[in-house]
């Protein structure tokens, strides 16, 4: 007797359809499980013997082969138990097959019958491509997100038995309604002086522009930073259907919704390259790269971070995605994210100031070395953010709150839009001709600029984005202008490394 | 003047006998004034040190025998002559007090200066010469300033001894290395280093330390090969106190080898010039210390002159260092970038905000000043040059 139900594994944060074959024959009494299966879903069979049997169904006296197709892909966790069970099931002829026809089953059981959720709920009902999907009662409204399949939620394979086989309605449990939690937006208006950082945080949201930002402890940088998020116009329904599979994958429940708004991340500086770009050995999980897609990847105090790991992030921040190989498998993982980065000039904090700082020369240059200049290259706006005069702290007027600004940044996406990218960070170094034309003092500024030795051929196309951000911010139309492309040069300052820069 | 040291297996003893951790100027000098000093060497050698009065000094400086078991097993390592050749090798003169090239001015200095390692014109040495010295960490319109009276002097004939640092010490030298070609009669520059000659601390000085000591004089307590200990520093900032005819000290804080350098200078009573700063500055802390003290308040390089007992010569040269600015007069928001400048640096926000004026327009006057050479910018942070914080006519 031999029977096929669908199901589904998650690498990276994709779902990957499986086969669940169960053949019932002659042979010793047993279930073997073949098709390359991972401890952790080796194990199945023991769930399974324990759920099946508490769910009523005499287990069969003959061998049961379990095979997941396809058998090269290396299976990984628990999510494939409620396929086998129900396999198990149809083949000892407790469930007839035509009432499991075009049911793909996803979850995890217990050895009482439990059906538990299991993470990735999102990308596996996608990639199982049935008409109707089962799954536990927790992953029902997650599921529910995905186009397409009728969910049915289960709480145990004896109701699931009965409501396969027509003896009882599908049960209806009360889906859980975990409203998002209602996380308090960090304003821009808090934010008091600080004119100039607050202008480079709106030209970054506007432009996708990365932002580093250098400064001695208690600048402000922190605080600036946890308020980008917040200047990032919605997501659109495609990216916040990447997003939301990347957090289900990662073993987050969504919480009734797709992920609309950019996600901010800060990973603390002590994260594995593997947490940060995404991978592990046996099973790939994504990482806060990943996490960040869409949205914000703040890295405070840059410099502290390992630097094989800061090195890792160059690839995915150049190309929008992750790619993580191992020897069995490899993920692409999507990781379009605005990175912002904050760090000390050097260890005291002081040595932005010329003639300030007092850290030891071997000292600085470590705290330098960690940083590569390919990775600062990435930075469009570099700014040096500077402790605010106590004046303006106190009796400084409040500045424009986040609304207004993202007005303004909405207005300037929608201009990038009509050139065929998102943001304007992402044109082609041989598009700017066509968009970015500049008036003969705004190149022969960047001109003298390259011969003075002030600004690389690399940060050529980079300054002449943000020009070109500032001017949309501006509404200004025509080529750039001198003032613009001098506010972008001054928005990218060079990284010091080590004092003494002129003897 | 202590009696000279002829012969060659003694001289090379004395040089193997500077390559010793914990063996410095005092005991080099102890040895010298004791003489027979190839015989203490092979005293060292065969483990009776402490029979030597100078070297058991140094076993009861650092706490007992083990030092001098440490001394005899390092002594065991090097061959005297082959030691000696190797400087003579690099071209290395290797002076000892009493020779007739020994600069007059350090023989028979307080602290005593017996062995120097030189490279380059000796005859330098000889030449009236002035210290710049300052911190490492220094302003753009301090290093402007140290380069500007560095050349100065040079044009004056007047050579200029420095330390070869980071910061004011090698802003000093590099100006006056773009003079030395094709003029006549300038001052040399001189550069005292706490390393063996062939080694460059720091290393981003490397060019710099080559070119002094091709146009002018290197000069080192430290044979070939030996590294730079954390003493060696205030050691050899004596030995430019003790060459210089005056201390200019540019930029320091209240602590630190500048200060150092003038205090040694009041030890030997050549007079000390500072650079006053604004009190706002921590590089302003060390020069108005010294000028609190008693020190010469450094208006411009006239100052030194009369220091030195030269003053009221008349100026053959022009007084400005480089390219003056462009035809350059800025407009209203450039003289207010300047003078904000001009107390200390700023970054781009303080300036946006100080002045009340949008990016843009402080972003293109900025621009603007660099390049007038009103300006230089440092990292984010933005500096009037010494052309910037002149009075504006």
């Amino acid at each position: 007797v031999f029977t096929t139900i669908p199901s589904a594994i998650v690498v990276g944060v994709d779902g990957h359809r499986v086969s669940v074959e169960v053949h019932l024959g002659n042979g010793l009494p047993g279930l073997t499980i073949v098709g390359l299966p991972d401890a952790s879903c080796r194990e199945a069979r023991d769930r399974v013997r324990a759920a099946v049997v508490a769910a009523g169904v005499t287990w069969p006296n003959r061998r049961l082969t379990v095979n997941l197709a396809p058998s090269s892909t290396r299976k990984i966790g628990s999510g494939l138990d409620l396929a086998i069970a129900v396999g198990v099931m149809v083949t000892s002829g407790a469930i007839d097959p035509e009432q499991v026809r075009g049911i793909g089953f996803v979850g995890e059981v217990g050895l009482d019958g439990t059906v538990r959720p299991v993470p990735g709920i999102l990308p596996l009902v996608d990639a199982m491509d049935c008409d109707e999907v089962v799954v536990a009662v927790a992953s029902a409204t997650d599921a529910e997100l995905v186009d397409g399949p009728k969910v049915r939620a289960v709480a145990n394979l004896g109701e699931l038995r009965l409501a396969l086989r027509g003896e009882a309605p599908w049960p209806d449990h009360p889906r859980p309604v975990a409203s998002p939690p209602e996380v308090r937006r960090a304003d821009l208006r808090e934010v008091r002086g600080q004119a100039l950082a607050r202008r480079a945080l709106e030209i970054s949201a506007a432009g996708a522009h990365h932002l580093l930002m250098i400064g001695p402890p208690g600048a402000g940088k922190t605080m600036l930073a946890s308020r980008i998020a917040g200047l990032l116009p919605d997501l659109d329904r495609e990216v916040a259907m990447e997003v939301s599979r990347i957090h289900s994958a990662a073993g987050q429940t969504l919480a009734g919704g797709l992920i609309r708004r950019p996600q901010f991340r800060a990973p603390h500086h002590t994260a594995t390259m593997a947490s940060l770009v995404g991978g592990g050995t046996e099973a790939v999980r994504p990482g806060e790269l990943s996490l960040a897609h869409g949205g914000v990847l703040f890295l405070d105090e840059l410099a502290e971070f390992g630097p094989s790991v800061l090195d890792a992030l160059r690839q995915p921040l150049e190309e929008g995605v992750v790619r993580v190989s191992r020897a069995r498998f490899s993920s692409t993982m999507p990781a379009r994210v605005l990175l912002v980065a904050a760090m000390n000039p050097c260890p005291c904090g002081e040595a932005g100031e010329p003639g300030r700082c007092r850290c030891p020369d071997g000292a600085l240059a470590r705290y330098h070395r960690r940083l590569s200049g390919p990775l600062v290259d990435r930075f469009d706006l570099r700014i040096d953010v500077a402790r605010p005069d106590p004046e303006e702290l106190l009796g400084g007027p409040t500045g424009e709150d986040t609304d207004a600004v993202v007005a303004r940044v909405v207005r300037a996406r929608q201009r990038a839009e009509a050139r065929g990218v998102v943001a304007n960070a992402h044109l082609r170094g041989g598009s700017l001709e066509r968009w970015a034309p500049m008036e003969p003092g705004a190149s022969a500024l960047l001109a003298e600029a390259l011969e003075a030795g002030r600004l690389s051929a690399r940060g050529l196309d980079r300054v002449r984005r943000v020009a070109l951000t500032i001017a949309d911010l501006a509404d200004h139309d025509g080529p750039l202008g001198a003032a613009q492309v001098a506010a972008a040069l001054g928005l990218r300052a060079e990284v010091r490394l080590g004092m003494g820069a002129v003897a | 003047m202590t009696a000279p040291v002829n012969d060659r297996t003694d001289r090379a003893c004395l040089v193997a006998f500077a390559c010793l951790d914990g063996i410095g100027p005092a005991t080099l000098a102890a040895l010298v004034e004791h003489g027979a000093v190839s015989d203490a060497w092979e005293r060292l050698e065969s483990g009776r040190a402490s029979s030597v009065p100078a070297l058991a000094a140094v076993g009861r400086r650092v706490d007992g025998t083990e030092t001098l078991e440490g001394l005899t097993a390092h002594a065991r390592q090097l061959d005297p002559l082959t030691v000696l050749e190797r400087h003579d090798d690099h071209g290395i003169d290797v002076l000892i007090d009493g020779d007739p090239a020994f600069p007059s001015r350090l023989a028979g200095d307080p602290s005593p200066i017996p062995l120097l390692f030189a490279s380059g014109r000796l005859a330098a040495a000889e030449q009236v010469l002035v210290a710049i010295v300052g911190t490492r960490n220094a302003t753009r319109l301090g290093c402007d300033t140290a380069g500007e009276l560095a050349l100065a002097l040079a044009r004056r004939g007047i050579g200029v001894v420095s330390g070869l640092a980071l910061g004011i010490d090698g802003a000093a030298h590099r100006a006056m290395i773009e003079v030395q070609g094709g003029v006549a009669d300038v001052g040399p520059p001189v550069g005292v280093v706490a390393a063996g000659l062939d080694l460059t601390y720091p290393r981003r000085h490397q060019g710099l330390q080559r070119q002094v000591g091709e146009q002018g004089l290197l000069l080192s307590e430290v044979p070939l090969g030996v590294a730079p200990s954390r003493w060696r520093f205030p050691a050899r900032n004596r030995v430019i106190a003790a060459l210089a005819r005056a201390v200019i000290v540019v930029e320091s804080p209240s602590s630190g080898g500048s200060m150092l350098t003038a205090g040694e200078a009041l030890a030997r009573d050549v007079p000390v010039l500072a650079v006053p700063g604004h009190p706002a500055t921590p590089n302003a802390a060390g020069p108005l210390d010294l000028i609190a003290d008693g020190a010469v308040a450094l208006r411009d390089v006239e100052d030194v002159l009369v220091a030195i007992g030269r003053g009221g010569q008349a100026l053959a040269v022009p007084d400005l260092a480089g390219p003056g600015p462009l035809d350059a007069t800025p407009g209203p928001l450039g003289r207010a970038v300047l003078e904000a400048l001009g107390v200390r640096p700023r970054t781009l926000g303080q300036l946006v905000t100080g002045l009340d004026r949008t990016l843009e327009e402080v972003a293109s006057e900025l621009v603007a000043l660099e390049s007038a050479g009103l300006v230089a910018r440092s990292g984010g942070w933005f500096e009037a040059t010494a052309h910037g914080a002149r009075p504006l006519p």
